[in-house]
């Protein structure tokens, strides 16, 4: 390449010509110096149109012209938790999947060979509050690909067959699973902590997919995909007018329907006082944590205040979690904390996986740190300035990619927040006091009600939990039911 | 890491992709202009190679260093010290204490993390652009002054962590020991590439200090690194900045570089290993190529004929036509002096890794016997160009692509070539690879639930491997 040869001549000379500088900066270079970072760069936030289709979807539109991609997305409100009813628990991501079975004009594999001959792919997905389809594709094959997408959405005929096989692979599934102590730990403290009867605690079963038929599947389908609860996001390499006429043609057929959803939850269950939930894994390496407890939903004011006090406790690598048993103790390869933001009360969680023999000895360094952060051991003035500064410096990562600009900004209209978020974001976090932390700490991370969560062996760790003292011990199996002594 | 491994398979496919031409019928396309990396390239006189890539898209830089050294250059009773240093150079150096890597990088809204395969290590940060002088910084006294401040506590802490990931990543997974049980099948004993990248438990137990800061002085000399920064910034003062940190550190001596023979197989064989899982698994694997070798390039087309979409032929075959699986892959894992072609196999209860294996060879043996189509063959490089560009929408993904020429092909514009390589596969070249390396002999392994042996391919014929889980612990 011809501007690469030019390079290299160019930087032999620089070598050349910058070799007397060096001689002299080095005599004088003091490496202990931290150097100081330059000006703080200017955050450009991608600005964006939002209007109104007939049909009674919102349509965003976002240019960034650099490469020839175009992101699209149609994102709905409510999700599984407003659209399943909790005996067909799985309807809603089969019904995803269905999508691309076959159309009234194509059969699946017409549709997977069109796309594949696009260079794209067509995601689909149910998630517990909103779903969405989508792709990215190159600038000239946006059009074929959203006419795709349209025919899945719109045309699907669900064929019989492919719910069997579906039903059989999830199933597999389901069992490899049980497998994953990972997986384990995560749904029995979500059923711990939410119970039976609220949609945050229930789960796919085997149950439940055995149950669903196609017309479970078809119903589905019809009560879910309309226009008047969907979003359509697209970003990249287009215009306002472009996008909106595509849009136009591509979902001409899409008839107006549906309004958004409410997200009301039944209450929760009473709290609990702390205890430790034991899962027997025997043979295990590690144990797999999960402490926490219902928290707040997205919503909340104290939203900023949160996400001070996670940076510090456990959002980051040297945040006190993972410095303290990671680093300084070497109990784990990682351990972490987050709230789980949504319209209702997302659970705040603190774990990771502890290498078995030291199990008792990291739960007693968790729960110095939880007991440290709500008044034992308060934030200092540098850890304050420390995870501001990460929040705010942190946010042109969010618009790294086209996707990423697609999801920054759906996210914003899926949570209901002002169009003018990111502009106020700096603000917003640098507003965040010590006592702001400490107040929001102390009401949140509820000591005395505490789920323990922990998946491994059972007789390598149970005596040495014990006598840790920190609370009663319950055992309970893969699905979080009483497993008796 | 063995999981990094993968994703850096799924990268050279991705790097298997790149410039300039056009995709077969879209000559039209203005899209393949915009399929460039621009850079500049050029070395210190003490042999570091530096890259530099400007793209003021976010106020953000990526600094990236690889060493070229991995596991395989590792010794025998030794291994696992090259990953062991991955973690090590986290943990400060002669003018930077600990905790300053983090505070300067995620501290400020960026990231860092390092990644090691067998054949090389790589360290980064991503910062806000205004960090990029302290993160030059850091780079340079971790290079040049790391063994100032590292004695045996520090090493004892990261030998922990590190033995706590193997027990993350392997030994508490399922089938999370499937890769080390083939690597030691595959090459003899003693073989550079016949031991995992994270290493043994007893071996990382083993390392003296010593040892440690002997592999260091070694490889990890600016002769043997190749540095990029990609991203938002003004090159002039990059380059200063550059001399100023990185000139004054000494080269290191020449580093050997052993020939490694391929991996071959005088006769298959045929394995059976019992985990704590429920749903069985097949594997498969061939000894093929490295990345070097152009037969990667027909390998790795291969690869997405056979499995990844629905009409792929294995996914077509036993997912949705018979159903005998609930999912199948077939990979071209290659590394820079050998590689192997992988099947795997999910089955559904109703069928026999037995009933599989014969399914899945008798895909192959047609597809070996009338080799690909037209249209196969386009859809396998349909999506290439949409990938590539999709790559250069990371800093880190660019500073990875250009450096990764650099180290292997001694031109960091190399993926040029490699992309051009891919389009320029023929029907005719996919045939013949299939027909030379998927009828070699080949290693069958069969993972089980404890105590089903008798669920194995042909259980018979199958010799039981027993992994010795690491007594690093209690």
């Amino acid at each position: 390449m011809k501007t690469q040869k030019k390079a290299l001549a160019f930087a032999a000379a620089l070598v050349i010509s910058l070799a007397n500088i060096a001689a002299l900066a080095q005599q004088t270079l003091d490496r202990t110096a931290v150097p100081p970072p330059g000006p703080t760069p200017v955050l450009h936030v991608p600005t964006w149109t939002k209007t109104q289709l007939a049909n009674g979807a919102t349509l965003i539109v976002s240019e960034r012209h650099g490469l020839p991609l175009v992101s699209f997305t149609i994102t709905f409100l409510g999700g599984s938790n407003q659209f399943e009813p909790a005996a067909k628990r799985g309807v809603a991501s089969m019904t995803a999947s269905m999508l691309s079975e076959g159309t009234t004009t194509k059969t699946g594999d017409q549709l997977s060979d069109a796309l594949q001959l696009l260079g794209s792919g067509i995601n689909s997905g149910v998630g517990g509050e909103d779903g969405s389809l989508g792709f990215v594709s190159t600038t000239k094959n946006f059009e074929a690909t959203l006419a795709i997408l349209a025919d899945e959405m719109l045309n699907s005929t669900f064929p019989a067959d492919a719910l069997d096989r579906l039903r059989g692979r999830t199933l597999v599934g389901l069992t490899q699973a049980k497998d994953q102590p990972v997986v384990v730990g995560a749904q029995v403290f979500a059923k711990i902590l939410y119970g039976n009867a609220h949609p945050y605690g229930q789960r796919v079963t085997e149950t439940s997919v055995k149950s669903i038929t196609r017309d479970d599947v078809v119903a589905f389908a019809k009560a879910y995909y309309q226009p008047g609860r969907a979003i359509i996001t697209v970003v990249g390499d287009t215009t306002p007018l472009k996008a909106r006429a595509a849009v136009e043609k591509g979902l001409a057929a899409w008839a107006k329907a549906g309004d958004k959803p409410s997200f009301d939850y039944p209450k929760l269950p009473e709290l609990q006082p702390a205890k430790i939930y034991l899962v027997d894994k025997p043979g295990a390496a590690q144990s797999v944590f999960n402490i926490g407890l219902p928290g707040p939903p997205r919503n909340t004011p104290d939203y900023f205040a949160l996400q001070v006090l996670n940076t510090i406790l456990g959002g980051q690598f040297q945040s006190r979690l993972n410095a303290n048993i990671r680093e300084q103790k070497g109990y784990s390869y990682g351990v972490n904390s987050n709230f789980g933001y949504g319209k209702g009360p997302g659970a705040f969680r603190a774990g990771g996986s502890i290498f078995s023999a030291k199990t008792d000895a990291a739960l007693i360094e968790f729960m110095k740190e939880l007991k440290g952060i709500v008044g034992e051991k308060p934030v200092t003035d540098e850890e304050l300035k420390g995870a501001k500064e990460s929040l705010i410096q942190g946010l042109p990562q969010r618009f790294a990619s086209v996707s990423a600009i697609s999801n920054a900004i759906t996210s914003l209209v899926v949570q209901g927040l002002p169009d003018d978020y990111f502009q106020q974001y700096e603000k917003n976090v640098s507003a965040v006091t010590k006592e702001d932390v400490l107040r929001v700490a102390k009401h949140y991370i509820d000591l005395d009600h505490l789920a323990i969560v922990i998946v491994g062996d059972r007789s390598a760790v149970e005596a040495s939990l014990k006598a840790t003292n920190i609370a009663p011990i319950t055992y309970i199996d893969i699905e979080g039911n009483p497993a008796g002594n | 890491m063995n999981n990094k491994r993968r994703v850096l398979s799924a990268l050279f496919l991705l790097l298997a992709i790149s410039l300039s031409q056009p995709l077969l019928g879209q000559r039209k396309s203005p899209a393949s202009d915009s399929i460039k990396i621009p850079f500049e390239t050029y070395k210190l006189s003490n042999g570091l190679t530096v890259i530099l890539s400007e793209d003021h898209t976010t106020p953000t830089v990526a600094v990236d260093i690889w060493y070229h050294v991995g596991s395989k250059n590792e010794m025998p009773g030794r291994t696992g010290f090259a990953h062991l240093f991955e973690h090590v150079m986290f943990t400060g150096s002669g003018h930077v204490p600990y905790g300053m890597h983090d505070k300067l990088t995620e501290g400020v809204g960026g990231g860092n993390n390092g990644s090691t395969t067998n054949d090389r290590t790589n360290y980064y940060e991503t910062i806000p652009s205004n960090y990029l002088e302290s993160a030059l910084w850091l780079e340079s006294d971790r290079m040049g002054f790391l063994l100032d401040k590292l004695d045996i506590a520090k090493l004892n802490a990261q030998r922990d962590v590190v033995k706590n990931e193997r027990r993350q990543s392997y030994d508490n997974q399922p089938y999370g020991r499937v890769s080390e049980i083939f690597s030691a099948a595959m090459y003899p004993k003693d073989h550079p590439y016949s031991w995992p990248v994270i290493g043994s438990m007893t071996d990382l137990t083993a390392a003296s200090e010593e040892d440690v800061k002997a592999f260091f002085r070694v490889y990890y000399a600016p002769n043997n690194a190749t540095l990029a920064v990609v991203g938002d910034f003004d090159p002039k003062q990059a380059k200063a900045w550059i001399q100023k940190y990185f000139t004054d550190l000494p080269q290191g001596k020449m580093v050997e570089r052993p020939k490694v023979p391929l991996g071959k197989l005088d006769a298959s064989k045929r394995l059976v290993y019992e985990d704590r899982v429920q749903v069985p698994r097949l594997y498969m694997q061939y000894p093929t190529v490295g990345f070097k070798n152009d037969d990667d390039y027909a390998l790795s087309v291969m690869s997405s004929i056979l499995s990844g979409s629905r009409t792929a032929r294995l996914t077509k075959a036993l997912v949705y036509d018979t159903q005998m699986a609930s999912q199948i892959g077939a990979f071209q894992n290659s590394s820079e002096d050998v590689g192997v072609f992988q099947v795997v196999v999910i089955p559904r209860p109703e069928h026999s890794l037995t009933e599989l294996e014969g399914a899945v060879d008798q895909v192959i043996q047609k597809f070996i016997s009338e080799g690909p189509t037209a249209e196969e063959l386009q859809k396998a490089k349909s999506g290439l160009e949409l990938g590539f560009i999709r790559g250069l929408e990371s800093n880190l993904g660019k500073a990875n692509q250009l450096i990764n020429g650099a180290i292997f092909y001694g031109n960091p514009g190399y993926f040029s070539t490699d992309y051009q390589k891919t389009l320029a596969v023929t029907a005719a070249d996919v045939k013949r690879v299939a027909s030379q390396y998927l009828s070699r002999s080949r290693i069958v392994l069969s993972v089980v639930p404890k105590g089903k042996k008798d669920q194995a391919s042909k259980a018979t014929e199958s010799e039981t491997v027993s992994m010795v889980v690491g007594k690093g612990g209690r």
